[in-house]
C-alpha cells in the first residue's frame, strides 16, 4: 500500500518576518503542528469529489515576492485596502477615517495588538474541517486587522482587493480578521483576482467576530485565472441579535474550495449565506458550508447556486447542525444546480444533523438541465436559441445577483457572468 | 397563406396526424374543432415547429416557402404565433424582458431598430391594458403564478404585440370566465385583418359566437372529417360529436 501522502516540508518555510514577534510566534506553532499533514485524498470525506484537482507541488511551495506593481482593483465609491500576494500595498490603499474604526495591517500592529490577535486568530475555523485552510496561519505574511468600537458605522463598503501577482510560481497567504464591536455595522467586499499566468496557489482566510447586535454584510468574488489554485475559508462566530449577510460569487478554476462557517452562538443571532458558482471548460468548484445552530431562537437562510457547463465540475456541501440546546431555530438551505452540458458533473449533499426537537428546518437540492418547453417557448417568439438560453441561465441566478447589495460588485459580476455565457455558448 | 397538405406527425412513434389537408387564405377566420386527444394541439405544436412531433410525410407551405423545414424562430419572425393551450411559467425571467426581447427580434428581422427600454414600456403599458392585465404583470416573472385566464390573456397580449401573419390560438377560451372571455375574443379580433389569417383551436364552440369563424373544421383521429361555415360550429354544439361518428372523450369521462 502507497503510504498516504502528505504536506511537504517545503510548505512550511514562511517568509514576510516583518510580523511583529507575536505573530511571528503564532506561525511558527500552526507550521510545527502541520508537520506531515496528511494530505486529501478521495477516501477524505470532505474533499472526496475535490482531492483530485489539487496539485500541491513544491514549486507552490515558495512564496511570491511582494515587490513590484499593483495591478487594477475594482474601482467604486467606498476604501480600498489593495493586498498584493497576501501583503498590503500602501499606496494603493486608503482608509476611511471614520469614528470607532480602526483598519491595521498586521504588519503595523504593536506587540501588544498582535499577542491580542494572536489569541484569537483561528478561533472561529473548524481546524478538522478546514485542513488546508490551516496552512494561512503558518504562512501569512501581513493581514488586515478591522476593528469597529460599539456603535460604529461604516457607511461605504470597505473594498478588500486580494491581487496575485503570477509571473512567477509560487504561493500567498491573504489574511482578514474582523471585529464587529456592538451594534457597529459594515459592508465588506473581498475580490480575489490574479495577474500572470504562472502557477499559483492562493490561500485565503478572513475571520468574523460578530458582538451582539452588529450587522455584517461580507461579500466575496472570487475570480482568479486558470493558473491559481484557490483554498479559501471563512470563519465567522455571532453573539445574540448580531446579523451576517454573505454574498459569494465563484468562477471556476483548476481547484477552488470555500469553507464558509458560521456559528450562532446566542439567541437572536442569524446568517443569510448567499452563493453563486460558475465553471466551465475543465474547471471546478467546491463550497463546503456549516451552520452550527448553537444557541436557542437562530435563524439562518442559505441559498446556493451552481452552473456546470462543459466538462466541469462543481460541488456544494451544505451542513446544518442543529445542537441540543438550539430549540426554536429556523434553518433553511436550497441547493440547486443547472447542468449545461452532458459532460459537466454537479455534486451536491445537504447534511441536516438535528438534535433539538422543536425547531424548523427545511432542506432542498436539485440538478437539473435548461428546460426544453421553456426553450420552445421563448424561440416560438422569435428569440433566437442563444438569446433563449442566456435568459434561462441568467434566470438561475438573477435573484441571488440582485441581492449583492454592492453595485460595484453586481456590475463586476455580470460582467464576468456574460463572458461566462458568451463562452460557454460558443463552445455548444 | 397556410397550405397543409397530407400531413402526417408521431410523437414518440405514434401517429398522432394521419393526412391533415388545410387551406387557409389572408383574412380569413378558421375554426379547427374536435374532442380531446383528436390531435389539436399537436397540429398546432408542429406547425409553430416542436421538435417533440416527427413529421414523417406531407408538407407545408406559408406563402408558397417550405414551413418544415424552417426553425422554430424562423417560423416566428416569418409570422407564424402560437397561442400555447399551457403557456411556460418562466421564473427568473421578467415577462418585460421576454416581450421586449421577442419584439426587438421580430424588429431585428424586419429591418427596423431596436425598441429601447422606455418606448417598449410605453407600448407594453397600452397593449396590456388591451387585455385587461394589470402592468404590473410585466415585472413578474414569465407566466409565473399567473392564473389560467391571466396566462391566455398574456397570449394575447403576445399576439397583439408581434403582430403575426398566422396566429394560431390553441384553446385559448379554456378556463376563462364570461368577462375574460370578452375580453381574449376582443383582442382577437383585433388581430383580425385583410393580410392577417387565425387559426382558432377550440373544444367547445363558446369562443366562436365572439369571434365569428369563416370556415369551421371537424377534427377527429388525426384527420379532418367534416369541414362547413359557422353553422357547422351550432350543429356540433346542439348535437354534440356523437352524430359524424366520433367519440368524445370528456362525454364518457369527466374532462381531465
Ligand atoms: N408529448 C406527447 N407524448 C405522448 N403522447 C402525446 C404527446 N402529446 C400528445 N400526445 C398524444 O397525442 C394525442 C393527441 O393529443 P393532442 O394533440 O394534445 O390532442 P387535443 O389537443 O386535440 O386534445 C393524444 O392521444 C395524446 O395523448
Ligand atoms: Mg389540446
Amino acid at each position: 500500500m502507497k503510504p498516504a501522502p502528505t504536506l511537504s516540508s517545503a510548505f512550511l518555510k514562511p517568509a514576510g518576518d516583518f510580523l511583529p514577534a507575536p505573530l511571528l510566534e503564532l506561525r511558527q506553532q500552526r507550521g510545527a503542528a502541520l508537520a506531515d499533514m496528511p494530505l486529501p485524498t478521495r477516501k477524505t470525506e470532505n474533499w472526496k469529489y475535490s482531492s483530485r484537482y489539487l496539485k500541491l507541488s513544491d514549486e507552490l511551495a515558495t512564496s511570491l515576492p511582494t515587490t513590484g506593481k499593483h495591478g487594477t482593483a475594482l474601482a467604486a465609491p467606498g476604501h480600498h485596502v489593495v493586498f498584493r500576494n497576501g501583503v498590503m500595498v500602501p499606496e494603493a490603499s486608503d482608509f476611511p477615517d471614520t469614528n470607532g474604526v480602526t483598519i491595521k495591517r498586521f504588519a503595523d500592529l504593536t506587540d501588544d495588538e498582535a499577542r491580542e490577535l494572536a489569541e484569537r486568530l483561528d478561533n472561529t475555523l473548524d481546524a478538522n474541517a478546514v485542513q488546508l485552510a490551516r496552512l494561512n496561519s503558518a504562512r501569512f505574511e501581513d493581514g488586515l486587522l478591522i476593528r469597529l468600537a460599539p456603535d460604529a458605522v461604516l457607511e461605504h463598503p470597505l473594498f478588500i482587493i486580494s491581487e496575485t501577482d503570477a509571473h512567477v510560481s509560487g504561493s500567498a497567504y491573504p489574511r482578514i480578521y474582523v471585529d464587529a464591536g456592538r451594534h457597529s455595522q459594515a459592508t465588506l467586499v473581498e475580490e480575489y483576482i490574479a495577474n500572470g499566468a504562472e502557477p499559483v496557489m492562493v490561500n485565503a482566510v478572513s475571520e468574523f467576530v460578530l458582538a451582539e447586535g452588529a450587522q455584517i454584510t461580507s461579500v466575496r468574488l472570487s475570480a482568479e485565472g486558470e493558473n491559481v489554485q484557490h483554498v479559501g475559508a471563512t470563519g465567522v462566530r455571532q453573539a445574540a441579535h448580531s446579523r451576517f449577510d454573505s454574498h459569494c460569487v465563484g468562477f471556476g478554476g483548476p481547484m477552488r474550495r470555500h469553507d464558509l462557517q458560521v456559528r450562532l452562538e446566542e439567541s437572536g443571532a442569524n446568517c443569510r449565506l448567499n452563493g453563486v458558482v460558475v465553471t466551465q471548460g475543465r474547471q471546478h468548484y467546491d463550497n463546503h458550508t456549516v451552520i452550527e445552530h448553537v444557541a436557542p431562537h437562530c435563524d439562518s437562510e442559505e441559498t446556493y447556486r451552481n452552473i456546470a457547463a462543459g466538462q466541469s465540475h462543481a460541488v456544494f456541501n451544505g451542513r446544518i447542525h442543529i445542537h441540543q440546546d438550539a430549540q426554536k431555530s429556523n434553518a433553511n438551505m436550497s441547493n440547486k444546480n443547472l447542468l449545461l452540458s452532458t459532460g459537466a458533473e454537479i455534486d451536491t449533499k445537504p447534511e441536516l444533523e438535528i438534535y433539538a426537537d422543536d425547531v424548523k428546518c427545511a432542506h432542498g437540492a436539485t440538478v437539473g438541465q435548461l428546460n426544453e418547453e421553456s426553450i420552445f417557448y421563448l424561440v416560438s417568439r422569435g428569440i433566437d436559441r442563444r438569446n433563449a438560453r442566456t435568459l434561462l441561465t441568467m434566470a438561475f441566478i438573477n435573484e441571488l445577483i440582485e441581492q449583492i447589495p454592492v453595485e460595484a460588485v453586481r456590475e463586476t459580476a455580470q460582467a464576468r457572468l456574460n463572458h461566462f455565457i458568451d463562452q460557454t455558448f460558443e463552445e455548444a | 397563406m397556410l397550405s397543409i397538405k397530407n400531413l402526417h406527425a408521431s410523437v414518440e412513434g405514434k401517429e398522432i396526424l394521419k393526412g391533415i389537408n388545410l387551406e387557409i387564405k389572408a383574412g380569413e377566420v378558421h375554426a379547427i374543432m374536435g374532442p380531446n386527444g383528436s390531435g389539436k394541439s399537436t397540429l398546432s405544436q408542429v406547425l409553430a415547429g416542436n421538435e417533440a412531433f416527427e413529421v414523417t410525410d406531407g408538407e407545408v407551405l406559408l406563402n408558397g416557402e417550405n414551413l418544415l423545414e424552417q426553425e422554430t424562430e424562423e417560423r416566428a419572425r416569418e409570422g407564424i404565433f402560437l397561442a400555447f393551450q399551457y403557456p411556460v411559467e418562466i421564473p427568473g425571467v421578467s415577462n418585460l424582458q421576454f416581450l421586449r426581447t421577442a419584439v426587438n427580434a421580430m424588429r431585428k428581422h424586419r429591418g427596423e431598430e431596436e425598441m429601447n427600454a422606455a418606448e417598449f414600456m410605453k407600448l407594453a403599458k397600452e397593449v396590456s391594458k388591451q387585455v385587461d392585465l394589470d402592468p404590473a404583470f410585466l415585472k413578474r416573472g414569465v407566466n409565473e403564478g399567473f392564473s389560467g385566464g391571466e396566462k391566455k390573456r398574456n397570449e394575447i397580449m403576445q399576439a397583439l404585440l408581434l403582430q403575426p401573419q398566422l396566429a394560431i390560438l390553441d384553446e385559448t377560451d379554456s378556463g376563462l370566465d364570461i368577462d375574460a372571455l370578452k375580453v381574449v375574443s376582443d383582442g382577437v379580433n383585433a388581430l383580425r385583418s385583410d393580410d392577417r389569417a387565425i387559426l382558432m383551436v377550440t373544444h367547445y364552440q363558446r369562443l366562436l359566437n365572439h369571434i365569428v369563424p369563416d370556415h369551421v373544421h371537424v377534427l377527429a383521429g388525426g384527420r379532418i372529417i367534416k369541414s362547413g361555415g359557422r353553422e357547422l360550429a351550432l350543429e356540433l354544439e346542439e348535437r354534440g360529436y356523437g352524430w359524424l361518428g366520433i367519440k368524445d372523450a370528456d362525454e364518457a369521462t369527466p374532462a381531465s
